[in-house]
């Protein structure tokens, strides 16, 4: 069942067309890479989805009736604009936004302890956020995000700002939250990420849908069915590419006919990165 | 709106402000500066009684010195039969500060007088000088009539008219009044209800520029809405307002309660006993003084007439509204940029009207039924200002009425166009907004 389906949105700013008739579905638990290059909507379509703006037309629907304020409690965003207030103390300002979230007072108080015992930040406390380095900020932002326990996480431009140590970090939770079988959407322009990460993508140009799917499915779609077999014969070892007309299995008994050591036998997928510049410039990408 | 959730914006609003040092700074220099205002007057009452002045006096006229007593101020010495010229020269060393010489009687009667001093002797010296030197030569005119039982004649002719200034109110009751009282009382409360708009105002302001240049914003709106997150921190600084404001009153009142037990000074006395003293202290007391505490008199009797509990109440309902209606417009502006010296511009179309409420209170209340005053006490944008500097005057309740219905109407069309544009506002990140855009926000569904 889908957390999220999206059904006809449209938003316009003024003359701007921000979301032109999006429709698609977020499957339940996994995680859903909502791609785009900048300016396409995406982030238009993550503030309609948190109803922080409402859409000129269509819908939302959360778990297949159309969303309510009480369901964006179950939602935890962490905005590609994201900051804390600098004056206030660490522990108010999480108690502070955990609350915003519904949570009762103790509550919050009892989960936020966990997760900075979590991150070893327990220290941090009673220090302002201005004392914080930007390192020990990351972690109070996501902290704050995922407090609540959120069913969908959405996570715009997670890794952005973040160092490699906490980018890691983050990685490594959302894929635990993953399989604690939380949703979890990831608006991304980092295709390796992408690749890691997402079960699904949706990509978005133009304020327009132009793909959404699995992302294995994807990649096949956009590959030339290329098979790179590697095989060792009387001349040594050999790297052949060869187009995939028949079943895998096929091309593979070819190879053990001809009486050749296969050493690997790999499917060759596009990179994501070429599928999302093919698709949002109608060009090839790559060796051009 | 989620009241829940307005109420933790509101609390966080509320504490984050009165936990500043800026704060409790102003919470408690303020009633400093108030209670000065309040005791320095009385403090600088006692103290004025200047040294006593030594004086030394040539009479030639004979007549004049026996009416020179010794006062407080001025401690006379009869140096006639001796030289002027020697006394000017020597006037230092023989310990005085003044020298009076009276000349002889002239053909009519009269007599002239020169003051020699190293200082300026002050006018309240030389009216003292003067008075006693007419009243002596009066005296020696009408001794020389040789009227029998003149000193019960002088008596009985002796006349003493006060005149007092009374103001009607509607029914006819008469009231003392003095218009300079009223002034100073109009133009403190409408300068008072202008700082604490432009001060919250502002304060509104720079907190929505925080949570948007600092991006903690879009966090926010993901877990309160818009309008909530709004309407939670102009309520949280009104709040903030409302406490320092009864603060300051109770501080000062016990600043100048604590100054008067231990000074003694007699700056609360009330007018009636006030009154008393004037009418009972007029006959030994000399000029100078009686008109002076005839005025103090008069400024006690004025302030009991004044309406105080309407004065407060719309006070107190004019900084609300009117704080209401900036606040929101502040809010709206500080929703467009993300610095303070970006909100400078835009502020402009804010501050105009606020400072015009001013301007009119300073300049047009030389004529406090002027139709710029009126219109200006009921136009909603400077209502607030102007016409809590009215209610001192006597305001019909009608004209406070419309004048509360108008701003109470004005803030809710503002609340309602400036959340529209705050709600915009706050999600555009890197752009200096302008009138134009605010004006597309507004319009937009």
């Amino acid at each position: 069942m889908a957390i999220i389906e999206c059904r006809e949105v449209c938003k316009s700013f003024g003359e701007k067309v921000a979301l032109d008739h999006v429709s698609l579905s977020i499957p339940e638990g996994g995680i859903f890479g909502l791609l785009g290059p900048n300016g396409a909507g995406k982030t238009t379509l993550i503030r309609i989805i948190n109803r922080i703006t409402i859409p000129n037309g269509g819908e939302i629907l959360f778990k297949g009736a159309p969303i309510t304020q009480a369901d964006v409690e179950k939602i935890g965003y962490m905005p590609e604009e994201r900051g804390l207030y600098r004056k206030m103390k660490v522990g108010d300002q999480a108690m502070y936004l955990a609350q915003l979230k519904g949570m009762s007072a103790s509550a919050a108080q009892k989960a936020l302890k966990e997760w900075f015992i979590r991150f070893g930040i327990q220290d941090w406390w009673g220090k302002k956020v201005e004392e914080l380095s930007k390192g020990m900020a990351q972690k109070l932002q996501f902290i704050t995000t995922v407090v609540h326990k959120p069913s969908l996480m959405i996570l715009d431009e997670p890794f952005s700002g973040f160092d490699p140590v906490n980018a890691d970090l983050i990685r490594k939770e959302i894929l635990r939250l993953k399989e604690e079988g939380a949703t979890i959407i990831l608006s991304t322009h980092n295709m390796e990420s992408v690749e890691e990460l997402c079960d699904n993508i949706a990509l978005i140009n133009k304020s327009k849908l132009v793909i959404t799917g699995g992302v294995d499915h994807i990649r096949r779609e956009y590959g030339n069915n290329n098979i790179e077999i590697e095989y060792t014969d009387a001349d040594g070892r050999h790297t052949e590419v060869v187009s995939r007309e028949k079943a895998g299995n096929d091309v593979l008994q070819s190879y053990i006919d001809k009486g050749v050591t296969v050493n690997s036998y790999k499917e060759l997928m596009p990179r994501m990165n070429d599928i999302f510049i093919k698709l949002v410039t109608g060009e090839e990408a790559g060796e051009k | 709106m989620n009241l829940q959730k307005t109420g933790i914006v509101i609390t966080r609003e509320y504490l984050n402000k009165v936990k500043k040092k800026s704060f409790l700074i102003t919470t408690f220099v303020v009633p400093i500066l108030f209670a000065a205002i309040c005791i320095l007057p009385s403090i600088l009452m006692m103290n004025v009684k200047e040294k006593s002045q030594k004086v030394a006096v040539v009479d030639y006229s004979g007549i004049v010195i026996p009416y020179f007593e010794n006062t407080e101020s001025a401690e006379f010495t009869d140096c006639t039969g001796e030289d002027p010229t020697e006394l000017k020269n020597q006037l230092k060393d023989r310990g005085f500060d003044v020298l009076v010489v009276v000349s002889q009687l002239d053909s009519v009667k009269s007599v002239s007088v020169q003051t020699y001093s190293k200082k300026p002797a002050g006018v309240d010296f030389s009216e003292n000088i003067k008075s006693k030197a007419n009243k002596a030569v009066e005296q020696y005119r009408i001794s020389t009539y040789e009227i029998s039982g003149l000193d019960q004649i002088m008596k009985d002719v002796k006349a003493n008219v006060k005149v007092n200034e009374f103001t009607l109110d509607e029914k006819g009751n008469a009231t003392v009044s003095e218009s300079g009282i009223y002034m100073v009382i109009s133009m403190v409360l409408g300068m008072m209800i202008y700082m604490f708009i432009a001060m919250f105002g502002a304060s509104v302001m720079s907190s929505v520029i925080e949570e948007k240049s600092s991006r903690v914003v879009e966090v926010l709106v993901s877990s309160v809405k818009a309008t909530e997150l709004m309407f939670g921190k102009i309520i949280g600084i009104a709040l903030v307002a409302l406490t320092q404001f009864l603060l300051w009153i109770i501080l000062t009142l016990i600043l100048v309660l604590g100054a008067n037990a231990i000074f003694g000074l007699s700056g609360m006395v009330s007018s009636t006993d006030m009154m008393s003293m004037t009418q009972t202290g007029m006959g030994g007391m000399d000029m100078a003084a009686m008109t002076q505490n005839s005025e103090v008199s008069v400024i006690f009797t004025t302030l009991s007439h004044i309406p105080w509990g309407t004065m407060i109440v719309s006070f107190l309902i004019y900084f609300v509204l009117g704080y209401l209606l900036y606040a929101s417009m502040y809010a709206a502006i500080g929703s467009a940029v993300e610095n303070e010296a970006d909100s400078q511009q835009l502020q402009l179309p804010v501050t105009i009207p606020l400072m015009l409420g001013f301007f009119i209170v300073f300049f047009a209340f030389k004529n406090p039924e002027s139709g710029v005053v009126f219109w200006g006490s009921m136009i909603p944008f400077t209502s607030p200002i102007v016409m809590i500097a009215r209610i001192p005057y006597g305001v019909p309740v009608w004209e406070i009425l419309v004048s509360v219905l108008v701003l109470l109407a004005t803030f809710v069309l503002m609340a309602w166009a400036s959340a529209k544009i705050y709600k915009a506002g706050i999600l555009m990140f890197g752009k200096k907004s302008s009138w134009g855009d605010l004006w597309k926000w507004l319009k937009q569904k």
